[in-house]
């Protein structure tokens, strides 16, 4: 059951991935970005972890993806539809990125037999928020300092010129 | 036949060298910030199946997750910010005509 539902879950993620990279219309490209990342989701969830599952979710599906379909209507153009979207170094690039798959994937033939710990499923909104507060503390309120910073940058680079 | 660590590290990579391709590739600068998304939560992914596979227990890999979506959601908006006072200075979206500092 679980295989069944892990190779359903990356068939869907590695085909929306290819179709968000090689679409020629760029609307189509930005909602199959939408599905590649919920089906990250899923995947998250099979890990058992929930809480990254919702944020997943929440963060990625219900903001990002959403901010940039806002920007591609924003910026998109009628004669962009016919224009070519790829660059002339595509077919090398496309060779570099095979030959370095490959090479990964022999890398990570190390990692074929670990099983998984036994431990029974459980919540991990609880030891996150512990986590947060103890021992990632600094991180924690250095992210605060970044989102300051990306809303100010934002409203910043964006605002009209007088 | 049970999933091991295997499985999702090489769902990873690939999902990986998808976004390398579309960030070297594509002509239009969003596609490019759509494919830096696929990269991160390919990093995302191979974190999760790190701490679930080889240190279950304390969640250390998934709190570092959490701060690369709020780093990542950061670089989106910003990102999205910049393009759109580009896009409304020289009326474009391709990178090749992306080219004031060549001089």
């Amino acid at each position: 059951m679980t295989p069944v539902l892990f190779y359903l879950l990356a068939g869907i993620l590695l085909c929306s991935a290819i179709c968000t990279v090689t679409l020629r219309n760029i609307v189509h490209a930005a909602l199959f970005l939408g599905l590649a990342l919920t089906s990250v989701a899923g995947l998250f969830a099979m890990l058992e972890a929930d809480f990254l599952f919702s944020a997943q979710l929440l963060i990625y599906v219900g903001g990002i993806a959403v901010l940039i379909l806002f920007v591609v209507l924003l910026s998109g153009r009628r004669e962009d539809l016919h224009a070519r979207q790829l660059n002339e170094q595509w077919l090398g690039v496309f060779l570099v990125c095979l030959v370095s798959c490959l090479a990964l994937w022999k890398v990570y033939a190390a990692f074929s037999h670990g099983l998984p710990g036994t431990s029974p499923p459980s919540s991990t909104t609880q030891p996150l928020g512990k986590l947060l507060l103890t021992e990632y503390l600094v991180p924690f309120e250095l992210i605060s300092l970044i989102l300051l910073a990306a809303l100010l940058g934002a409203v910043y680079f964006t605002k009209s010129e007088p | 036949m049970s999933l091991t660590l295997y499985h999702y590290l090489s769902l990873g990579a690939v999902l990986f060298f998808i976004g390398v391709f579309g960030v070297l590739t594509r002509r239009n600068i969003l596609s490019i910030l759509m494919s830096v998304e696929l990269m991160f939560n390919a990093a995302n992914l191979n974190l999760v199946a790190f701490n679930r596979y080889l240190h279950p227990g304390p969640l250390l890999g998934q709190g570092l997750v959490l701060f690369t979506i709020a780093v990542a959601a950061a670089e989106i908006v910003v990102g999205l910010a910049l393009l759109l006072a580009i896009y409304r200075k020289r009326d474009t979206v391709y990178v090749e005509n992306f080219n004031l500092l060549k001089g």
